[in-house]
């Protein structure tokens, strides 16, 4: 029943107070997620920053061609299932399995990370 | 190169803004659709926490049946509502995607011929056609309009979603997994 209150809490407009808690319960290890749709949140938006602060680092470094794309790949997997596994200390298979984690938010990062490193590296180096 | 990729990059927040705007006109304030959703989120919860509620219990193969009925019947009304749910969004889709196709060619016509980036990698072979589209010379790492713009458009879009609570929740698009694929263990 709790379970229920909360998630339909989340979907309205009751937000704000729990925004603080959310980043505190990010920062802090072993914090316990009652709400599923929470943690998956945060790791979404973590690979998002992630996705970015990569895509902007490789822009100027300047970091080229496949050895970008892979160390991208490699890093950003690795964070985020290090967070998950040894930092928040949560049972996988509660959220489908490792699979579902590593491609939670994906797509949208790597996007992010294109951008970013394509319009530094041909910002600076290309004019 | 700076202004042209910068320029893309406003033109993405700007459309996916209007995007977003306009299905939110067309399609999530109106009473149908967010009557449809409450339902399928809550009967994704009931069925979430039913299945938590069976497995914590042990008991016989009669109950084990009646329960599965249930369950059965509650997921077909689901799946109708879910698709229900599709077909209100899909409507002004179509009228949304006709606009922007529109508009992704008057943009196509400015930017055309025009380097506007340089890739820090060379792309595969099959996306030459999008990242070198309507460019002079063989050099692939030039990149085109369109490439950028709908890399912009894939992060920007979903991340605009996601901040204004626009995105379709987990649990629905989950849905549409288990409808077609059970899965494995769902009923042990």
């Amino acid at each position: 029943m709790s379970t229920k209150t909360k998630t339909v809490e989340r979907n309205g407009t009751s937000k704000s107070s729990e925004d603080t808690s959310l980043w505190s319960k990010a920062f802090t290890s072993n914090s316990d997620w009652p709400d599923k749709e929470e943690f998956l949140d945060v790791v979404y938006w973590m690979r998002q920053f992630i996705g970015i602060f990569i895509g902007i680092l490789w822009g100027l470094i300047p970091l080229k061609g496949f050895l970008g794309l892979s160390l991208f790949m490699l890093i950003n997997a690795a964070i985020v299932y290090f967070y998950c596994v040894n930092f928040q200390n949560i049972n996988e298979e509660e959220y489908g399995g490792t699979w579902e984690l590593t491609k939670e938010g994906f797509m949208t990062s790597f996007a992010g990370f294109l951008v970013t490193w394509v319009i530094i590296y041909s910002g600076l180096y290309h004019e | 190169m700076w202004a042209d990729t910068l320029l893309i990059v406003f033109i993405s927040i700007c459309t996916a803004l209007l995007g977003e705007g306009l299905t939110w006109l067309l399609v999530y304030r109106t009473e149908k659709y967010q009557k449809l959703k409450t339902e399928v989120e809550k009967q994704k919860v009931e069925k979430q926490s039913k299945r938590l509620e069976k497995r914590k219990e042990t008991h016989g193969d009669s109950f084990y049946k009646q329960h599965k009925k249930k369950i059965e019947r509650e997921e077909e009304r689901l799946k109708i509502n879910n698709r229900d749910l599709s077909l209100v969004k899909m409507k002004s889709m179509f009228a949304i995607g006709f606009a922007f196709t529109a508009l992704l060619s008057m943009f196509n016509n400015i930017f055309d011929g025009r380097v506007v980036a340089k890739l820090p990698f060379l792309p595969i072979t099959w996306i030459h056609g999008i990242s070198h589209r309507n460019l002079p010379g063989d050099d692939y790492t030039d990149c085109s309009f369109i490439f950028l713009y709908i890399l912009c458009t894939m992060s920007i879009r979903q991340n605009i979603q996601k901040l204004l609570g626009f995105a379709p929740s987990r649990a629905a698009s989950k849905q549409g997994n288990s409808i077609f694929g059970s899965n494995p263990g769902q009923f042990k």
